[in-house]
């Protein structure tokens, strides 16, 4: 994470912990979500958190008062599960980054026209479906899914989180949506919708 | 979702690719005022599959938004930060 990239601020005792408490404090919650959904373990988010706010409060001259703090620290939150937890983790990212172009071949877009997939059935997930589905997704398709769907980040922000271009945000995001919508058709089957 | 009017429509979309990525830029609110009254109010009025879409994708968001969202970070977590803080 570049921290030191912003022109640094100086700020007294008293205005860190302002800023600290009213600023970064009130995104605790999301910031607690966002860290459960990467990391699908209660005491690694916990963990995860307390890292992403000491981080916040140690570089806190590198945040400029009444910018967009929760943008800055999904930021931070995304470098440290990146740097610290991922490496951890024997699984290699099976995300294969194709970009909008191949993406949008004219099969898929037949495809995607028309989904295995009725408005009806997702009437019917009132329990954990949808949050089951979210977490099968390979993290970082549920990484755009969570700041775009769940925190409602706009595209450039979302951008500046992850460290892409919009372009790739939009067709990741693009990609996250079709593969979750198969991950609820196959829910929607066992349920017994029929999905044609 | 009405199924009142939907015999007049379109069963196949003739610009299948723009729409998917209009739709998808009309749900996540970063269309402009021209583009959402050209989809919403004429294309979806005659096009059934993306009308279909439309409102699963609609759905989809609404259900991610209510069953996904709105946990609580344990209070234990927002008292060690306070305390990691307070003494730094």
């Amino acid at each position: 994470m570049e921290l030191e990239e912003a022109p640094k601020q100086h700020y007294s005792e008293e205005e860190k912990q302002n800023i600290f408490n009213n600023e970064f404090m009130p995104h605790i919650h999301s910031m607690y979500n966002f860290g459960y959904r990467l990391t699908l373990d209660q005491d690694d988010s916990k963990d995860l958190v307390q890292d992403t706010y000491l981080k916040a409060y140690r570089f806190i001259e590198s945040f400029q008062k009444g910018t967009n703090a929760k943008a800055w620290l999904f930021r931070i939150l995304k470098n440290s599960f990146i740097n610290d937890y991922r490496k951890k983790s024997k699984e290699p990212s099976k995300v294969d980054y194709q970009e909008v172009e191949t993406y949008y071949n004219s099969e898929e877009v037949d495809r995607q026209i028309t989904p295995d997939l009725r408005v009806e059935a997702l009437k019917d997930m009132i329990g954990d479906e949808i949050s089951n589905a979210l977490n099968a997704l390979d993290v970082d398709f549920r990484t755009v899914i969570i700041l775009c769907d769940l925190e409602g980040f706009k595209y450039d922000e979302m951008a500046k989180i992850l460290d892409i271009p919009i372009g790739t945000v939009r067709s990741r995001l693009h990609r996250a949506r079709n593969l979750l919508k198969e991950k609820l058709s196959e829910y929607a089957k066992q349920m017994g919708y029929k999905t044609t | 979702m009405s199924n009142s009017d939907q015999s007049h429509m379109k069963q196949d979309c003739s610009n299948k690719r723009e729409c998917l990525e209009m739709l998808q830029l009309i749900l996540d609110g970063e269309a402009t005022y021209e583009q959402k009254e050209q989809f919403l109010k004429h294309h979806l009025d005659e096009c059934l599959p993306c009308y279909k879409n439309y409102h699963l994708e609609m759905k989809i968001k609404e259900l991610l938004k209510t069953k996904c969202c709105g946990g609580q970070a344990p209070s234990d977590l927002v008292e060690q930060i306070k305390n990691k803080i307070g003494a730094a």
